[in-house]
This record gives C-alpha cells, sequence and structure tokens, in this order.
C-alpha cells in the first residue's frame, strides 16, 4: 500500500488506498483522490486528480513507471518500502564464522589483519564429502582464524573471527 | 557494372533507410546482425539478414574480412557501409575491390586522401581553397609546438587521423599547450592507434556548415546545398538543418561552389560532405571532408528532394548523377533532431532499457528514420542515437514550430530520451532568432536542462495508479473497510 | 425494504435537552479514552525512548494497512482498578486490516508498567484470543512484557481463565489452523516466552527484543551463571542456533514489514456467505441518536427511531409489527450485511418473548446474524403474568437465543437489567462482539430499586429489634447502598470488569458492527438445531 516515488532525484513516500468509489493517494502534502483510466491510444490514458484532467501516455517498466504527457516524458522511480527495508538485512551480520557441520579444512585464504571484503572466501572445508566455501559475512579486518588446512574441526566450532566493527 | 543485390554493412536507422531505397529500386538485400543484438527495423526490411559473430556487436561490424566473406557468400555485388563503422575505411574498399564487390562510395584513395586530416587540409590549401591557419606536427615534428604558438592563440588541437570531434582540444590564450597537446596524442592514440597531431587558430563563436556533393568519379560533381550544424555538444551534432540562417544567398553560393570545387580536384564518386568552419565575420575555411553518407542527410533530401541513397546506389551502378545542379532546388527549410538514449540531466549519461511504448510522430512535412522497435531494448553496445526526426516547412519558423510538435508527440517510453532537452533548445530564442554558434549547447547547458513545470503531483497519482501490485493490495481490503477508512473507535 | 420514518422533533426541547447531556457525556467519554491510549508519566515515555523501542500505537500504525479502520476492545479495561494507573489494562487488543486481511492484534502496551500482565490483562488478551477462535481470526501478537504482575499473582496466575488460558487458546487457534506471528519487540520472559514459541510464526526486533524462560538476574540466581540479555536470548541467538525465532529485523519498522509479507502469504480462506446488498448510508444522521436517548433512563424511547440511525438507509423490514409490541423485530442491512435486529421497546411479556424466540428462530433458518439492541428492564412480574407462565416463555426466548448458531452481537442501548440481560444475549451467552453506550446501565436491577430493596432488609432487620428510624437515619441506611450500586451499574464499571468489549460513541456503533459481523464471517455458520422448548 506504500511505495516511495521518485522523480528527478527526489523520493517521496506515498500511500494508496481506496474508499469504494475512488483511489486516494496519500502524499506528505494531504490526501488526494485521483482516477486513471484507460482512454485511445496504446497506454493512453486520461488522469484527474487535484481539480485536473490530464491526457497522458504511460508504460510500466519493472522500477519505474514513465509517462508522456504535455510533449514531455517522465521517469518515476518505483521502490516497495518493504524492500527497501529487507535490504538492510537483519543488522550487523556476525562477527564470528562457525562450522555449519563437523568437517576438515582444505585450504585457508586469509589471515589475520587482512581487510576483506563481504562475500570474499576465507576458507575452503570439506564435510560429508562436499567442499564448500566460506566467506566473509561483511568488509571487515580478520582478527582470528584458528585452524589450518588439514585441521578437523567440530559442529559450531568458530572457523573465522572478524574483528568488532568500530561505530 | 550493374547491381543487383546489395549488402547493407551496418545497422540501426541507417540500415533501414539504405534498405527501404534498395528494396524501391528493386535490389535483392541483405543486412547484418550481431548474434546477441536485437531485432531492429533494418531486419524487417531486408530480404535476408547475414549474423555476424565478434568478441563485442561494434568488433564484429568492423571485422572486414567476415564482412566480405558475407558478402562473397551471399552472393552481393555491392556494399553500401552506411556511415561510421567501415564506411571510411579505405583498406575495406580496397579488399571488396578486390573481391569484386562495388563499394558504393568513393575510391580508396579519396578515402584514404580525406581521411587523413592533415594530407587532406594541404590538398585543399594548395589548390587555392581557404584553409584556417595552422601547424601541422609530421611537416617539422621538433617545430611543433613553436609553430602552433606561431597560429596564434585560440587554437585548436586536432588528432590528424581523427574525426567526429574525439580527441579535439581548445587551448586559450595562455593555455598549457604543451600539456595539452600530450593529452590530445593521448587520445589520438587510444582513439584512432594515431597520436600524430596538428592544430589550427581556434575560430571563436564558429558556426559549423558542410556541404552535400555528389559525383559520378567522371568529373561531374553537383551539390545539393548547405546544411547548418552548428547544434553540437562535445563535438557531436544534435541538430541540423537546412538552408543555413547564417548565409546570405550569396556566401550560399560561394560556400556550395567552394565545396563542389574540392570535390571536383579529388574526382569524387559518390556522396560526400564538406565540412567548413564559419567564422562571424563570414569567412569560412575548409575543416574536413566525410566520404560518405551523412547522419544528417536526410534535411538536404526534404529540400532538394533528391533520394541521396537512390543517387548513390545510381553512380555506384554507373548510371551517373540523375540531375544536373540547375535541377537542384532548395525549396523550404528543414530540420533533422537526433534522438537520444540520454540523460541530459545527468551529464548526458547514457540510458538503457527496454522500450516498453513507441509511438512516432506522424504528419504532414514529418519524417522519421527510426533504429528501433516497439518492445526493443536500449544496450549501450552501440550509439546512443535510437532515430532520427526530420521536418519540412515552408519556411524556418513553420519548421521549428513542426519539429516542436513533433518531438513533443515523439512518445518513447521504458528508457530516457532526449526529447525533452532538443525541445528545450528549439524553444531556446537564440534558436529561434538564427543567431547560434557550436558553443551554443555549452553556454545555455542550464537553461536548457532547467526543470520545467512541476508536475510531481500528478506523476505521483500517475506512477501509483498504474502500480498494479499497489493497486491489487490497495483492492485487497474488503470494501467495507475501505470504506470506513481509517476509522478508530 | 421500508425507510422508517421518523418522528422526531430534533428542534423540540427535550431533543436538544438529550443531546446537550450525551454531548456532555460523549466528551468525558473520548477524554477518559484518549487519556488511556496516550497519556503517560513522562518517564514511561522517556524509558521507551531510551530503550529505543515505539509505542504500541505506533506499532500499531506500521503494521495495519493505512488507511483502513481498526476496531479496538476495551480501550478503558480495568480503569476502575489499580487507582487507574493500569490504562487499558497495559495491553491494546483488536480486529485490524493488514494486508487486506482481518487480524486480532494483541499487543502488549510496555508504557505501561512496562506492560506487565495484571489480572484484567490477562483478562482481556484471554478474551481477545476468544475473538480470534470464535471468529477464526489469524493473530498478530506484539510482545514486549514485563511479565506477570507479581503481587497480584493469584488474580494473574492459577485460575481456569487466567495466565494459562492465554496459552492454551494459543494452541487451539493452531489446532484450529488459525495462523498467529508474534512480533517480539521486547523481552517475553518465563510464561511470557510461550507467546512467540507457541506462535507459528515469530519476528525478533534486534536489540530490544528477547526470550527466555528465565532472565539473567533469575540465571544467576539460581545456577551463579553470568550471561546477558543478548547472548541468553537475543534474536541473532534464537534466529541462528535455538530455532526458537524465525525471522530477526533490524528494526522495528522491518520487524512489522515482515509480519506484514507473512500475512501476505496465507490463502485466504472463503468467508461465510450470507445475504448482502449494496452498500447505503443510513438516511437520517446517526449523531442525531445523541438526542433520541433520553438524559433520564427512566424515560421511555422507541428503538426504530434509533435503528434508523445505524442500519443502511435506515430501511427496516419489521416482523409482527403489531404482535408483542415490546419487542420490535425485524430485518435490515448494516453496512450491506442482512441482520436480523431485536430491540426492546419496554419489557418482556409472554408474547414478546414468543415473538423473539420465533423470530431468531427464522434467522438461524435463514443464516442471518442476530444484533440485540438492549434496553431491559426485565420479564414482567405479578400473578397473572405467572399464571400465563412468563418463566417458560422467558426459558423459550432462552433456548432460541443460546441454540442460535448465527453469529450474535449485542449492542447495550440503554438499561440491562435482570433475566432480560440474558434473553437478549448478554455478556454470559457469546455475542461475538458486546459494546455499551456510555450512558447505559447493567445490574440485576436498577440501582433505586436494589438500593431500596436491600436498605429494606437493613431496615426491616433493625425494626425487628425494636429500633425506630427516624428518616434521616432511613436515608443515612439507604444513600450509601444506593451511591454504591449506582457506581456498579455504570457503564464504567463494565467495561472496566471486562464484561463487554468496550464503550461507544453511539455514532460509532454502525461501523462497529459493521467490523464485528465481517470478522464473524471468518467462521462457518452451523446448520441450526437446539434443545428443548418448554412449549
Amino acid at each position: 500500500m506504500r511505495r516511495i516515488f521518485q522523480i528527478n532525484g527526489e523520493e517521496t513516500e506515498c500511500w494508496l488506498s481506496h474508499d469504494g468509489n475512488r483511489f486516494i493517494l496519500n502524499t506528505p502534502d494531504g490526501a488526494h483522490p485521483c482516477r486513471l483510466d484507460p482512454a485511445g491510444a496504446p497506454g493512453g490514458h486520461v488522469l484527474r486528480t487535484r481539480g485536473r484532467v490530464q491526457d497522458l501516455r504511460l508504460a510500466v517498466g519493472p522500477d519505474a513507471t514513465f509517462v508522456h504527457m504535455n510533449g514531455r516524458t517522465y521517469a518515476i522511480g518505483r521502490v516497495d518500502p518493504a524492500e527497501r527495508l529487507a535490504g538492510r538485512d537483519g543488522g550487523a551480520a556476525d562477527d564470528r564464522i562457525v562450522a555449519p557441520m563437523p568437517g576438515t579444512v582444505v585450504s585457508v585464504n586469509a589471515k589475520p589483519g587482512d581487510h576483506v571484503r563481504e562475500g570474499q572466501p576465507l576458507l575452503d572445508i570439506e564435510s560429508m564429502k562436499l567442499e564448500t566455501s566460506l566467506t566473509a559475512p561483511r568488509d571487515g579486518v580478520v582478527a582470528e582464524i584458528p585452524f589450518a588446512a588439514g585441521d578437523s574441526f567440530g559442529l559450531k566450532a568458530t572457523l573465522a573471527l572478524l574483528a568488532p566493527e568500530e561505530d | 557494372m550493374g547491381i543487383s543485390k546489395l549488402l547493407v554493412a551496418n545497422r540501426g536507422e541507417i540500415a533501414a533507410r539504405v534498405l527501404r531505397t534498395a528494396r524501391a529500386r528493386g535490389l535483392a538485400t541483405a543486412v547484418l546482425r550481431h548474434s546477441s543484438e536485437q531485432e531492429g527495423p533494418a531486419h524487417l526490411i531486408a530480404d535476408e539478414v547475414v549474423t555476424i559473430e565478434g568478441p563485442t556487436p561494434v568488433a564484429a561490424y568492423l571485422d572486414i574480412p567476415q564482412i566480405v566473406e558475407a558478402a562473397q557468400r551471399i552472393g552481393a555485388d555491392a556494399v553500401h557501409p552506411g556511415y561510421g563503422f567501415l564506411s571510411e575505411n579505405a583498406g575495406f574498399v580496397a579488399v571488396l575491390d578486390k573481391a569484386g564487390v562495388t563499394f558504393v562510395g568513393p575510391t580508396s584513395e579519396v578515402i584514404d586522401l580525406m581521411g587523413d586530416k592533415v594530407r587532406a587540409r594541404a590538398f585543399v590549401e594548395e589548390r587555392g581553397f581557404p584553409v584556417a591557419p595552422s601547424a601541422i606536427e609530421d611537416d617539422d615534428p621538433a617545430s611543433f609546438v613553436e609553430r602552433a604558438r606561431a597560429v596564434g592563440y585560440p587554437l585548436l588541437i586536432k588528432p590528424s587521423a581523427g574525426g567526429g570531434g574525439k580527441g579535439m582540444r581548445v587551448v586559450p590564450e595562455g593555455g598549457a599547450l604543451e600539456s595539452e597537446i600530450e593529452t590530445a596524442r593521448r587520445e589520438g592514440e587510444r582513439y584512432f592507434g594515431d597520436g600524430r597531431l596538428f592544430v589550427e587558430r581556434y575560430i571563436e563563436r564558429p558556426r559549423h556548415i558542410e556541404v552535400q556533393v555528389m559525383g559520378d568519379g567522371q568529373g561531374n560533381v553537383v551539390h545539393f546545398w548547405e546544411r547548418e550544424c552548428s547544434i553540437q555538444r562535445r563535438f557531436q551534432k544534435i541538430i541540423e538543418e537546412t538552408p543555413s540562417p547564417a548565409l546570405t544567398p550569396e556566401q550560399r553560393g560561394e560556400i556550395c561552389e567552394t565545396a563542389a570545387g574540392i570535390a571536383r580536384a579529388v574526382n569524387y564518386r559518390g556522396a560526400g560532405t564538406v565540412e567548413f568552419i564559419y567564422a562571424q565575420n563570414g569567412a569560412f575555411y575548409f575543416l574536413e571532408m566525410n566520404t560518405r553518407l551523412q547522419v544528417e542527410h536526410p534535411v538536404t533530401e526534404m529540400v532538394t528532394g533528391f533520394d541521396l541513397v537512390a543517387e548513390q546506389l545510381r553512380i555506384a551502378a554507373g548510371e551517373g548523377l540523375s540531375a544536373a545542379q540547375a535541377d537542384i532546388p532548395q525549396n523550404g527549410h528543414s530540420i533533422e533532431l537526433r534522438i537520444c538514449a540520454e540523460d541530459a540531466r545527468e551529464d548526458f549519461r547514457p540510458a538503457i532499457g527496454d522500450i516498453l511504448l513507441l509511438d512516432e510522430p506522424r504528419g504532414e512535412g514529418v519524417r522519421v528514420d527510426s533504429g528501433i522497435l516497439d518492445g526493443g531494448e536500449v544496450t549501450t553496445d552501440f550509439d546512443a542515437m535510437l532515430s532520427k526526426l526530420i521536418v519540412h516547412g515552408p519556411d524556418r519558423a513553420e519548421a521549428i514550430a513542426r519539429a516542436r510538435q513533433a518531438v513533443q508527440n515523439y512518445v518513447i517510453l521504458g528508457l530516457t530520451t532526449n526529447t525533452g532537452y532538443l525541445d528545450a533548445i528549439l524553444a531556446h530564442p537564440d534558436f529561434a532568432s538564427g543567431d547560434v554558434s557550436t558553443g551554443f549547447l555549452a553556454e545555455q547547458a542550464d537553461t536548457l536542462t532547467a526543470p520545467t513545470e512541476d508536475v510531481s503531483d500528478m506523476l505521483l497519482a500517475v506512477a501509483a495508479l498504474s502500480d498494479e501490485r499497489l493497486v491489487d493490495e490497495v483492492m485487497q481490503v474488503p470494501q467495507m473497510h475501505r470504506k470506513m477508512g481509517g476509522w478508530r473507535n | 425494504m421500508r425507510r422508517i420514518e421518523s418522528q422526531i422533533d430534533t428542534n423540540s426541547p427535550d431533543f436538544k435537552a438529550n443531546h446537550a447531556a450525551m454531548s456532555e457525556r460523549l466528551e468525558e467519554f473520548h477524554a477518559r479514552q484518549h487519556a488511556a491510549r496516550f497519556e503517560r508519566p513522562q518517564r514511561d515515555i522517556d524509558r521507551l525512548a531510551r530503550q529505543n523501542k515505539l509505542g504500541v500505537r505506533e506499532r500499531l500504525n506500521l503494521l495495519l494497512d493505512p488507511g483502513t479502520p481498526f476496531l479496538e476492545f476495551s480501550t478503558l479495561a480495568a480503569c476502575r482498578e489499580y487507582d487507574g494507573a493500569v490504562p487499558g489494562a497495559a495491553v491494546v487488543t483488536g480486529i485490524g486490516i493488514v494486508q487486506g486481511r482481518e487480524v486480532a492484534i494483541h499487543a502488549n502496551d510496555a508504557s505501561v508498567k512496562g506492560g506487565a500482565w495484571y489480572p484484567h490483562t490477562v483478562k482481556k488478551i484471554v478474551r481477545l484470543l476468544d475473538v480470534a477462535l470464535e471468529n477464526r481470526l489469524p493473530v498478530i501478537h506484539i510482545c514486549d512484557s514485563a511479565g506477570g504482575f507479581l503481587p497480584l499473582q493469584h488474580g494473574v496466575f492459577p485460575d481456569r481463565y487466567l495466565g494459562g488460558r492465554v496459552f492454551r487458546n494459543q494452541v487451539k487457534l493452531s489446532q484450529a489452523n488459525i495462523p498467529q506471528i508474534a512480533v517480539v519487540g521486547g523481552h517475553c520472559t518465563a510464561g511470557g516466552a510461550y507467546v512467540p514459541t507457541l506462535s507459528d510464526y515469530n519476528i525478533i526486533i534486534e536489540g530490544t527484543g528477547a526470550i527466555f524462560l528465565g532472565g539473567p538476574p533469575l540465571v544467576k540466581a539460581a545456577t551463579g551463571e553470568e550471561v546477558g540479555v543478548q547472548e541468553l536470548g537475543g534474536a541473532v541467538m534464537h534466529t541462528s542456533v535455538s530455532g526458537t525465532g524465525d525471522y530477526r529485523a533490524a528494526t522495528e519498522e522491518q520487524a512489522f514489514s515482515l509480519a506484514r509479507e507473512i500475512v501476505s502469504q496465507w490463502t485466504r480462506p472463503p468467508k461465510t456467505i450470507i445475504e448482502t446488498a449494496a452498500f447505503e448510508e443510513p438516511y437520517y444522521d446517526p449523531k442525531e441518536l445523541y438526542g433520541i436517548i433520553p438524559k433520564d433512563r427512566k424515560t421511555q424511547f422507541d428503538m426504530r427511531e434509533v435503528l434508523a440511525r445505524i442500519v443502511d438507509g435506515s430501511r427496516f423490514h419489521e416482523y409482527q409489527p403489531d404482535y408483542g409490541t415490546t419487542m420490535v423485530c425485524g430485518f435490515a442491512h448494516i453496512w450491506g450485511y442482512k441482520v436480523g435486529i431485536l430491540a426492546n421497546n419496554g419489557v418482556l411479556f409472554n408474547d414478546s418473548s414468543l415473538k423473539a424466540a420465533h423470530f431468531m428462530q427464522l434467522c438461524n433458518q435463514n443464516g442471518t446474524p442476530l444484533i440485540f439492541f438492549q434496553n431491559i428492564t426485565g420479564y414482567m412480574v405479578g400473578r397473572e403474568y405467572e399464571e400465563r407462565g412468563i418463566a417458560k416463555d422467558g426459558a423459550k426466548m432462552l433456548m432460541a437465543q443460546g441454540g442460535s448458531v448465527v453469529p450474535k452481537f449485542t449492542v447495550i442501548a440503554n438499561a440491562s437489567y435482570g433475566a432480560g440481560n440474558y434473553g437478549m444475549c448478554g455478556r454470559a451467552w457469546d455475542a461475538r462482539t458486546l459494546f455499551m453506550w456510555p450512558q447505559a446501565e447493567i445490574g440485576v436491577m436498577g440501582a433505586d430499586q436494589a438500593a431500596n430493596t436491600m436498605a429494606d432488609v437493613k431496615i426491616r432487620q433493625l425494626e425487628r429489634e425494636g429500633k425506630k428510624l427516624s428518616e434521616e437515619e432511613t436515608a443515612a441506611i439507604r444513600d450509601p447502598v444506593l451511591e454504591k450500586f449506582r457506581r456498579d451499574v455504570e457503564a464504567y464499571t463494565s467495561t472496566s470488569e471486562l464484561w463487554d468489549d468496550g464503550i461507544l460513541d453511539p455514532a460509532d456503533t454502525r461501523n462497529a458492527l459493521g467490523m464485528s459481523i465481517s470478522a464473524s464471517l471468518n467462521a462457518p455458520i452451523d446448520d441450526p438445531h437446539y434443545g428443548i422448548f418448554r412449549l
């Protein structure tokens, strides 16, 4: 029901409702009944809002809506606020990389003090006949990698530790 | 030496445009298509589409052996190069000649000569045509900087092998000439694989005026009048028109005859364009000669009534020119707008995206040479130019009015284009009065990209109401609860 | 359906006097509601801010679909308990809309005593979960509670309908395939830990949310182990190690966004279909109710005038208009839903009882929900009526009412005295929702009669002991009893004790009923069946 719209680099959060007869767009400057009816040419529509009647052409892309009206073309970016919240992830990633199952270290690709990027492989492990690459959960500095190649480890052993993030 | 089957070694709008004329002349036609390329209008027109491969799409269109092999394989007896790509590649022409395939264009020697800015300039100067004061590095590399300084500031540094404005640098009075020369050299090497340079006097507030010429290679050359191309951004033409609002009839005659004279001097064959720098005082200097069909050729077609591609094909087929100079009129006024996928408000960053809706303007005096199809995809593989909008009117004012109406009615939805920017140029009072120079766009950059009327309230409503997921979500609320709104007891 | 022709003169002195009296009452009522919802000591507001938590109302706004209604239950629960220091019983409950779906919401209000569970808190939560069970409404729990209020643990913990019932109802909901989500926005300690763990889905807000059977101090006391809140039961531990938590959210906004996303994953079971018509606002202005309800409770008024300001288009199809006239029965629409209405226009006689019993059977046969508008002083007493079998006819009405399978809703519009309360679907009779108007009274009899009855007993006892009482002495005995009784029958007492689901501004009745009826249709309606009618 909520959307963040981007026009010329400016963001506006709105929500849409429908009172049974008409849509109402709730914007930071108030609630405005509005109506959009298809008309004529491909993509042709008539918009009614705030006392105005406007002919336009429109096309809806996956992330943006394109509107042609009064001889100009406009692009309006659309963001679902929920997606943006989700993008923030479940907060700060953990500093520890914990063994998902018991196994053996195949190779170690980083050492304490290394600056690593999120997703960078830190070590490869083998367990249950499968090799898995364990990657840095966030950008940071490696604090500790307690195991060397060939070492065995148990379930939930800490395989790598990143230095805590400084706020 | 007639032609029966033509391969167009190009893509986009120009391929489509050439193919239309070729088909109208009854030729069998073929066009290239890179394996990763979207289908465009040209592919719908051509009888045959030849798939080419390459590490990048552009590389494929530059791959001479592959293209010549393709021409032979499909039995094409002529190749039209369009503009760009291999259109001014003397080596390509030489290989085609050897293969017995007709190149629709000048001889490799002429291409070679005119392709070398330094030699071309010397050639023209020697024959008494006007050129701007200059210094050529090759003449004596050791004294180049000194000679350059002697030409007099401001200076324009150009790569000898260049074209299209790439690698050109302006050095103002007191500017760092040496370092600019080095930068220009590096750019020349990067773009053209050739770091040789020359400098010439930079003309203040110059206009860019060019003349369309056509020769039969038998000594006959006619001109199709001039085109004014002063609306440029970083040496890239944006809007072209004819006739030029700057020229008096006498100047027009003089500049067109000069161009024809230059073409005659090389016994020119096919379509070519002689470009001039036109100073505010009415002086003009030879800039370069483009030995191909220009992007902006349609404005010439609109005022003369000639199909320049048809003329090219006639000449290539040995049929000669279809008209004498006296038969070539200049009727009314024509303007071309280059429709590009770019964001004028974001420093003309190329825009990409799917073309979700395409509706080209139509009407009297409106022509669209388009390289895109509704539902197509615009990538950064090629140039940002999507199509050309050409209008014709009885006079300049009416042509501008038509151009504005047409560009405003040009519906391309799905990616950002420069239609609004083009309209802002057309609406500018200096453009209306014709008082422009090649610096116009840079000088007016802020005015031309200034925000227009704020219609955000309408846009928000459109974006919300056309968002099906949003509307679905809203309509999932049972009707009664919707009607109650935010009621609280 | 014909429109009720109102006989009310809105310019009459009576109307104006009533309107003024009701407006004054409503002003007080709205002020009290506002205070219960929003007015908190500064230190409690500061504490929430310090803990980086949103207030419960802000949380609801994040959860609910914007621009949709929320029917809040028992806003003034516990208003006459704990010296008024536990507004709303420290919990917000109600029915709202999330992703277009009706859900029941149970949200601790941590700005009141840290969201601790008082006896009335438990009662309010259990009631909400009963509503969810009866109407098959998914439940969203917003957990942020300090746990049971220990000094009153005997009123929170042991009995059948106390704390355990919350968890028992959660189990029953799950068993009935009614989904629940818990958003843990504070600590869920001891029993409280079972709210999220018995929910089908739970979300823990990082930093503020935690779940454990024993908090760090208790652990230290019990085993000596020293452990921090986050390690013991924080979001990261529960979502990655114990699996007690399903989702962890970085912020409150993300938590409620996730909850909404979860709701949108659920299949929508089809709702029960009843007869509906297009919406029509009442023809007469609902605000005119203020002038129709007499300022003196003993003054009789025509319930049709009330119905005309609540039902769609003020249209009413009256059943047996000329028989048993103290019982008004008929069909109408509320928010488009076809309903059968029973409204009191005086005391219940034999004929009115029989008419009510018959009409309720019609509605059950027809699958039409029942709405009771109470203004009832009781069943008629006296020899003649006993001889006519008033108790037997009253029993028929109870049998029909109690045996009804269609959803029932009750509005105590004015008086609710004695067995009339039973016949007209009082609290004990499973109305899906039951609301009171602010001037309404509830009791075994009217306050004056009750006070007189009690005073008389006392006076007669004293007289038997040979004491002769002066008028002043009689008054001294009677007046305190009367005062207590008057207070005990007030709507505020009822709502404080959760004998109702809240006090309503009469003008809100239509929406409250619309929301209630719509919610009830999430549950199926059985075929009608009854016990033995005493014929």
